[in-house]
């Protein structure tokens, strides 16, 4: 008793959320695109459902006019499994997968307009999994083949999301070349964070599957699909387990993890803590009757205090005062001692060049 | 004489009155030639809004004037069209009696070498009359207020315009003989762009021959004579300098200034050969080739300085041009100065070889510049190698136009010595060619 106790407080998280980020174009980028599609396959069959997963593919593989199977992404050589199946909802594609688009769901800072499924709405109890795959270097990923972001930007939105209170775990998980250096610069706390490689070192692809043309995933992420495979909403595996998937016998480059912003011992953290939605639910044997207190509840709040229409977010700023004030002309005048300096000298000039002798003339 | 300058001068107003309200005003404003970002008029509103809201007009790259301009604009902003008008005009007096004044050294140096019989017996065509040189200080004044660089430069309200007027009165201070007077026109000309500084040495040079010093470098004299000239301008620029600081209260003129002629930044389009160049140029190349540029301005003064020691104003006509075409922003406003002067040599006309060609091609580079800028950057088919083309066109042209009345210049002075008709050693005749 004392042990499932102990597990029901282990993990302070009420809902797990998930940003996937495929942030490569082209064809020949298949891979990333798969990679990104086998996490999210995996994340959504442990639980975790559409309206928590903020999916961004950067170009669309299953209808590219050069995808051989039209409709379809398979991460295993023989097409013997299909990610992209029916219910794939992608909430940023294309061209909105953009460095400004993803720190922006992150953080927060998101314009009105934008629809709930492009928003992530975590909360301080929540775990979130952030996958990343892509091209990457020391210190920056990809994005688009036109812009990058780099390990200082996603270490300051992480922490913006911990001073809004927008994590309680995070899970940062990077599979590009050099991917260690991403995770060097995080200083938030809760944070772990996992690499397919260390800096120096490049991430390999999987192998290519002659029927499509194009290599189909990255070792790295096939090692992580393969492992998720064998997990299930009541699996115990934990993270140690998942630090050990992908040697470097297999991977050939070396996977590299970051638990030191932890507060937990990863010994202690499932897998399903992050990759799967398990809702912890307490069973109680007694009755609770909730009318009791409503009503003096109600009669706490005066009467006055309460807003009778909603304020419209253009009111809360006096825009119509600024509006309409005239702006303060402050009008310049050289300083005294210039104007004395400059018509002195001028009359010196003038008095040098005709002869003293004509003032007596002037005045 | 003075009647006939004042109907010029009228006429020139009438001109430039009628342009200023027409449309062609803010078209001209905006052309390229003529306004460049060292004394576009836009950028000297900008300046004074930006004091008067309180804030240095020198912060940010908009503003590059002087503050002894700002200090004249403040009060004088709404008659900016008058001061403009008044201030071609006044040029253009200047002009005239410099040059009205510079005939008679010119009369009275060649009665004298005449006299001495310096001269070759059978030059007697090449001599100056007073009768041809009575009309040339007109024709100077007709040169400069009529020319339509000039009248484009004003309704353009172009501060090249005042530029030039300090110019002209320097050169008449000089001509007239005030040493003192020469040196605080050319501190305020080289106050305001960096470039009249070359016009120190003709200036110095006429100076010693009115004062009948030899130009010798062992004389005394001579030297007790330069270090006065060159103490009185250097005292004017550090007092016009240190008065400056005192308008606003800090030296961000300097750099914005001098700094910014000197660096060459902004790279828009001009007549000028800085801006293609700099703009196709690797950065770490570039101080390289700014400082070989800007020396470029300043180079030639030494060596003309030695051969033409003896014809000071020719002198400093060679290094207006050399200033106008080499300089780092120039407009046709500073073309149209020097060529106010070409009247002054038209006793050159029959030794200039090219004089037909020359102005054809500058005539035409002149019309091509606006058709080549609109193809370049309205209609999207050229590019700025085209308009580029037709500057180095330009610019050449002019080269080739001071060269020639260089080569003009010095092949009548050989024949004034040595006689009209050369002949060789063996009899045949001889030609001469400037090597």
């Amino acid at each position: 008793f004392q042990d499932q106790a102990e597990q029901f407080f282990r993990s302070g998280h009420t809902n797990n959320w998930a940003v996937l980020v495929c942030t490569s174009r082209f064809w020949f980028n298949y891979r990333h695109v798969a990679n990104t599609l086998s996490v999210y396959r995996s994340v959504k069959r442990l639980g975790i459902p559409d309206s928590h997963i903020v999916l961004m593919l950067a170009d669309d593989m299953a209808c590219n006019p050069r995808n051989p199977k039209p409709a379809t992404v398979f991460s295993h050589k023989n097409m013997e499994l299909n990610v992209y199946g029916d219910d794939v909802e992608v909430d940023y594609r294309s061209y909105e997968v953009t460095v400004e688009n993803f720190l922006r769901v992150l953080t927060g800072r998101i314009p009105p307009s934008t629809p709930r499924s492009k928003r992530l709405l975590s909360d301080d109890r929540s775990n979130i999994l952030i996958y990343m795959t892509g091209h990457g270097g020391n210190g920056f990923l990809k994005f688009q083949d036109s812009e990058e972001i780099t390990n200082v930007e996603l270490a300051d939105a992480f922490e913006q999301m911990w001073q809004k209170r927008r994590y309680n775990e995070l899970l940062f998980i990077i599979d590009t070349c050099q991917g260690a250096s991403m995770y060097e610069r995080f200083y938030s706390p809760n944070i772990m964070a996992l690499a397919s490689s260390q800096v120096g070192e490049d991430s390999l692809s999987h192998q290519p599957d002659l029927g499509i043309g194009v290599h189909l995933m990255d070792r790295y992420t096939f090692y992580v699909l393969e492992f998720l495979e064998e997990i299930h909403p009541a699996s115990q595996t934990n993270m140690n387990d998942l630090f050990q998937v992908c040697p470097k016998s297999l991977c050939v480059s070396t996977p590299g993890h970051r638990t030191d912003l932890f507060q937990r011992d990863p010994q202690n953290v499932l897998i399903t803590d992050f990759f799967g939605s398990v809702r912890k639910v307490e069973i109680t044997a007694e009755t609770v009757s909730l009318d009791r207190g409503v009503a003096g509840f109600e009669s706490k709040l005066p009467e006055e205090e309460l807003a009778t229409e909603p304020l419209k977010y253009a009111e809360q700023l006096p825009v119509a005062q600024i509006i309409h004030q005239k702006p303060k002309q402050k009008d310049w005048h050289p300083p005294g001692g210039f104007i004395l300096g400059l018509w002195a000298l001028i009359i010196m000039v003038f008095f040098k060049t005709y002869g003293i002798k004509h003032m007596k003339h002037v005045f | 004489m003075a009647a006939p300058l004042v109907l010029v001068v009228l006429a020139a107003v009438t001109v430039r009155a009628a342009l200023y309200r027409s449309s062609l005003a803010v078209f001209i404003a905006e052309r390229v030639e003529v306004a460049s970002p060292l004394n576009a008029w836009k950028r000297v509103v900008e300046g004074l809004a930006l004091l008067d809201l309180g804030v240095s007009p020198y912060s940010g790259a908009i503003f590059h004037e002087t503050p002894l301009i700002i200090y004249l604009f403040h009060f004088l902003i709404e008659y900016a069209e008058l001061v403009f008008m008044i201030t071609d005009v006044l040029t253009a007096i200047a002009l005239y009696l410099a040059i009205q004044d510079f005939n008679k050294v010119v009369f009275k140096k060649q009665k004298l070498l005449i006299e001495l019989d310096k001269y070759a017996p059978d030059v007697a065509e090449l001599i100056q009359t007073p009768m041809e040189m009575h009309y040339i200080p007109l024709k100077v004044a007709l040169f400069y207020l009529l020319n339509p660089y000039t009248v484009m430069s004003c309704v353009a309200k172009s501060t090249c315009a005042i530029n030039n007027s300090v110019i002209a009165f320097f050169i008449l201070a000089t001509i007239k003989g005030s040493a003192f007077l020469s040196a605080v026109f050319l501190a305020l000309a080289t106050y305001q762009s960096l470039y009249p500084l070359t016009l120190f040495a003709p200036a110095l040079l006429y100076l010693l021959q009115r004062q009948f010093i030899p130009i010798k470098l062992k004389s005394k004299s001579f030297w007790l004579y330069t270090m006065q000239y060159a103490s009185l301008y250097l005292c004017s620029l550090v007092v016009i300098i240190c008065l400056s600081f005192f308008l606003l209260n800090s030296w961000d003129f300097i750099p914005s200034v001098y700094g910014f002629i000197l660096s060459v930044p902004d790279l828009t389009p001009n007549i000028g050969l800085f801006w293609y160049f700099f703009a196709e140029m690797f950065e770490h190349f570039s101080l390289f080739f700014v400082c070989v540029f800007q020396i470029n301005v300043f180079f030639y003064t030494i060596p003309l300085a030695i051969k033409l020691k003896e014809h000071p104003v020719f002198f400093m006509f060679v290094q207006l041009a050399i200033i106008s075409i080499f300089k780092s922003y120039p407009t046709v406003g500073d073309v149209a100065l020097y060529m106010a002067f070409l009247p002054v040599w038209s006793h050159l006309y029959r030794f200039l070889r090219n004089i037909f060609m020359l102005s054809c091609v500058l005539i035409f580079c002149s019309f091509l510049f606006p058709v080549l800028w609109h193809l370049w950057i309205y209609a999207g088919s050229a590019n700025s190698n085209f308009y580029y083309a037709i500057t180095l066109t330009f610019n050449i042209g002019q080269i080739l136009l001071i060269s020639d009345y260089f080569y003009a210049f010095l092949r009548r002075e050989y024949y004034l010595t040595h006689g009209l008709h050369l002949t060789r050693q063996d009899g045949t005749e001889a030609m001469l060619v400037l090597k």
